[in-house]
């Protein structure tokens, strides 16, 4: 059999390369956006890339509603803040108690079973008649929400500990509080940052529902004037940086954690 | 199973233990009987016997960390009543604490126990430099490979001044070259810092070659002992000698263990 | 240096201790409503919210529909999207895991749709959809698909390289290999993702039907807000948390039934 001499154009090595792909996949979206707003195909729900960009470098300078565009930034981001670290700082602690002791376990876990299947969103009627519209009830809400798994994770964080390590501690001659300091807590550590994750992630979405119900400003507020005011630039606008800015501060959880936490190894993440 | 005439050089000594586990549904798993034996101080003693034999909970109930249903475990004459840093105790699965440094990991008992860092710190690298593991001091365990943790392991069992070094299938997880190394190892650094051992296994190569003697069990629960065996060779020994192949046929043929 | 004690540390003790908690729960919430120490405007008491129940159960006013029909709306918007997400975003996944052009070709669009809180989607949908069901189904489904997608890729990756390496030996193709071993291999991962894309696809739908809608639990919840009738929102808050559990019970057991065979 003779071989072919002709070899083919390396454009299948091309197509095959992931990178390539990644950026003609992009490019190819935002053409599609750019052409189905143009074409209005979706009505005047889209607005085009390019005006978003616009808009929102406008919004750096113009004010709408008071703030500009940092400053509503600021304010969901604020929000987002307060709520999950007064449910982090409570919720953390109370899971490894929890899950140390088995009085308190008996008392809270039976109620906070009841709450644990409430998504917190459900919350939102509930805190506008207890607080009004006003920002203590956003930051309810999102207590709520960040506080559940942040409960969860640091429970099950120190529940799934192998037990043979507190063996190592009691054979090498420590007392139930050593076991607690230097077994429980720390091997608690990356549960509690997965939680924390979880927990800010869930953050902005309350943060946002909060928002779009009943608010003055921030990012949510932005995209319902955009609903309002038909101007679908302020809507994505809002709804990238919304994703952007939960992006962010995901990160610096991440980055927090490998600080704490220098022994946990990259397990080939998404 | 008869005591020589020392005595008062007697370190751990089991008399009669047995033990009973109980679950729930009253089903019980009767995994020791009988077991009386006696170790004398510095010696190395290999508990020998196949998967399943009880060998595991027997070093657990001699470390404290399990109470006999019956019988009791002495310790230079004093009764054993739970774990404690008098017994070293290396565990199979390494067992190291993933968030602490390997120095951080061998110097555990010293800190647990208030030790000034200075000192702490001297034990720690001395036993490290022991294992054979110097220089790694600021590794996390994941770097290592699974001999290095063990010897980890051992470090930190080694560093808190145990009057008794127990070990638990150390080896088991290890390949079989990292496992001949270990080996050699285990004699060399016993030599140089000798302590009393009891060191369970089911490889009968593994314990002609480290033990001054060997006390088999029987192969099906409740394990009960079985014979033992001195082995009066010199050290270092040869796999290949004559009076090693000797010796492990006899076990062999006395245990009909399976190789 | 005594023996642990053993850690059969009075089962009873605890569970009284649970029961009593629970008692003081709902019997404390009805003291604070009933002596007035919360105005009823802000707090239903147990009792009253138990009465809206069952009056709920038969009279459709005045949100408009019994209570039945609520959940069963909810459940069917739930249901549809979650099987879509599960029947998109679970191949989806699979093949993203082990095909690299469908990686390419799918990754930037996930990976920006990923960062976007379903919610935000809603004045989207609004406009797209109205508040019929098809709004609804989109946010649940473009929540749900997230995980789903997250689950299978995962699945995918944690083939035993071994065993590929073996198939490849044996002359496999790569469409073979991903079908005899990847999809097989990716199973329990796949399983996992049920649980958790229905605790999304339930909080999600929550979300769209306060937002937009005129039936459902949601709605129920905010229609009790602007009725000013708390009892509403709390039937509708306790109604979600339950049917959502009971769904999750039911995932629960077809979890078990199907993975039976298959062990880690």
């Amino acid at each position: 059999m003779t071989a072919d001499p002709k070899k083919p154009f390396p454009i299948l090595p091309l197509i095959r390369n992931e990178f390539f792909l990644y950026v003609l996949s992009f490019v190819g979206f935002l053409f599609i956006w750019d052409w189905v707003a143009r074409e209005q195909i979706l009505g005047k729900s889209l607005a085009q890339p390019y005006d978003v960009v616009q808009e929102l470098t406008r919004l750096l300078s113009v004010k709408l509603a008071g703030k500009d565009l940092l400053g509503h930034i600021w304010d969901s981001t604020r929000r987002v803040f307060i709520g999950f670290a007064i449910a982090a700082v409570f919720a953390v602690p109370l899971g490894l108690l929890m899950a140390l002791n088995r009085y308190i376990n008996a008392l809270v876990k039976p109620v906070f079973d009841i709450f644990k299947p409430m998504p917190p969103i459900a919350w939102i009627s509930i805190a506008i008649l207890w607080f009004g519209i006003e920002e203590a009830s956003k930051i309810f809400i999102i207590l709520i929400g960040a506080f559940v798994p942040c409960l969860l994770n640091s429970y099950n964080g120190v529940r799934l500990i192998e037990p043979e390590l507190y063996d190592v501690v009691r054979m090498l001659g420590g007392k139930r509080r050593d076991e607690i300091f230097h077994v429980s807590f720390p091997a608690a550590f990356p549960a509690i940052f997965s939680g924390l994750q979880i927990s800010l992630s869930i953050a902005w979405t309350c943060v946002l529902a909060a928002e779009l119900v009943s608010s003055r400003s921030g990012l949510g507020w932005i995209i319902i004037q955009g609903m309002r005011l038909t101007k679908p630039e302020l809507v994505i606008g809002g709804m990238a940086i919304i994703a952007l800015v939960a992006w962010l501060t995901s990160l610096l959880v991440s980055g927090l954690e490998r600080l704490v936490c220098p022994w946990r190894r990259e397990i080939g993440g998404l | 199973m008869t005591e020589k005439d020392r005595p008062n050089q007697i370190k751990i000594s089991c008399q009669n233990i047995r033990k009973v586990f109980i679950q729930k549904g009253k089903i019980q798993v009767h995994v020791l009987e009988d077991i009386s034996l006696a170790v004398y101080r510095n010696e190395f003693v290999v508990i020998l016997g196949p998967g399943q034999s009880g060998k595991t909970t027997l070093l657990r109930i001699i470390a404290g960390l399990e109470a006999p249903t019956a019988g009791r475990v002495l310790l230079d004459g004093q009764e054993v009543k739970g774990p404690g840093p008098d017994r070293g105790l290396v565990f199979q699965s390494y067992m190291l604490f993933p968030w602490r440094t390997v120095l951080g990991n061998v110097e555990m008992g010293p800190k647990l126990r208030g030790l000034p860092k200075e000192s702490r710190r001297k034990s720690a690298s001395h036993y490290l430099n022991l294992v054979g593991l110097a220089g790694y001091e600021k590794y996390y365990p994941h770097q290592l490979s699974g001999g290095m943790k063990q010897r980890v392991g051992i470090a930190r069992a080694y560093a808190n001044n145990p009057e008794v070094m127990l070990l638990d299938e150390p080896f088991g997880q290890l390949d079989a070259q990292t496992r001949y190394y270990m080996e050699k190892e285990t004699v060399r650094i016993w030599e140089t810092e000798k302590r009393t051992v009891i060191f369970v296994t089911n490889n009968i190569d593994e314990a002609i070659y480290l033990g001054d003697r060997i006390i088999t069990l029987e192969g099906k629960l409740p394990g009960r002992m079985k014979a033992v065996y001195p082995v009066p060779l010199p050290r270092p020994r040869e796999h290949t000698d004559l009076a090693f192949l000797n010796l492990r046929h006899e076990i062999i043929e006395s245990s009909k263990l399976l190789l | 240096m005594a023996y642990e004690e053993v850690k059969i540390k009075k089962p009873l003790l605890l569970k009284i201790l649970s029961l009593a908690s629970i008692t003081a729960f709902f019997g404390g919430w009805e003291l604070i409503v009933g002596t007035g120490l919360v105005p009823s405007t802000m707090l239903a008491a147990p009792s009253s919210v138990f009465q809206l129940f069952l009056v709920k159960l038969t009279d459709p006013n005045p949100d408009g529909s019994v209570l039945a029909a609520h959940v069963w709306m909810s459940i069917q918007e739930a249901g549809i999207g979650y099987l879509l997400s599960l029947l998109i975003g679970l191949p989806l996944g699979l093949f993203m895991g082990w095909f690299t052009v469908v990686r390419g070709v799918f990754r930037p669009i996930f990976e920006i749709i990923r960062p976007i809180p379903p919610i935000a989607w809603i004045p989207l949908c609004i406009f797209w959809f109205g508040i019929e069901l098809g709004g609804k189904v989109f946010i649940i489904w473009i929540g749900g698909v997230v995980p789903c997608v997250i689950n299978a890729w995962a699945g995918v990756k944690m083939t035993n390289p071994t065993l590929i390496q073996m198939a490849r030996t044996y002359g496999a193709t790569d469409w073979q290999i991903f079908q005899k071993l990847c999809i097989p291999s990716a199973l329990p991962m796949v399983f996992g993702a049920l649980q958790i894309t229905l605790a999304i696809c339930w909080t999600n739908l929550v979300a769209a039907e306060l937002l937009a809608s005129d039936s459902g639990l949601g709605f129920l919840i905010s229609m009790g807000r602007r009725l000013a009738l708390p009892e509403m929102v709390v039937l509708g808050m306790v109604t979600v948390g339950i049917v959502g559990a009971l769904i999750g019970l039911v995932i629960d057991v077809i979890e078990k039934r199907l993975l039976a065979g298959i062990r880690r």
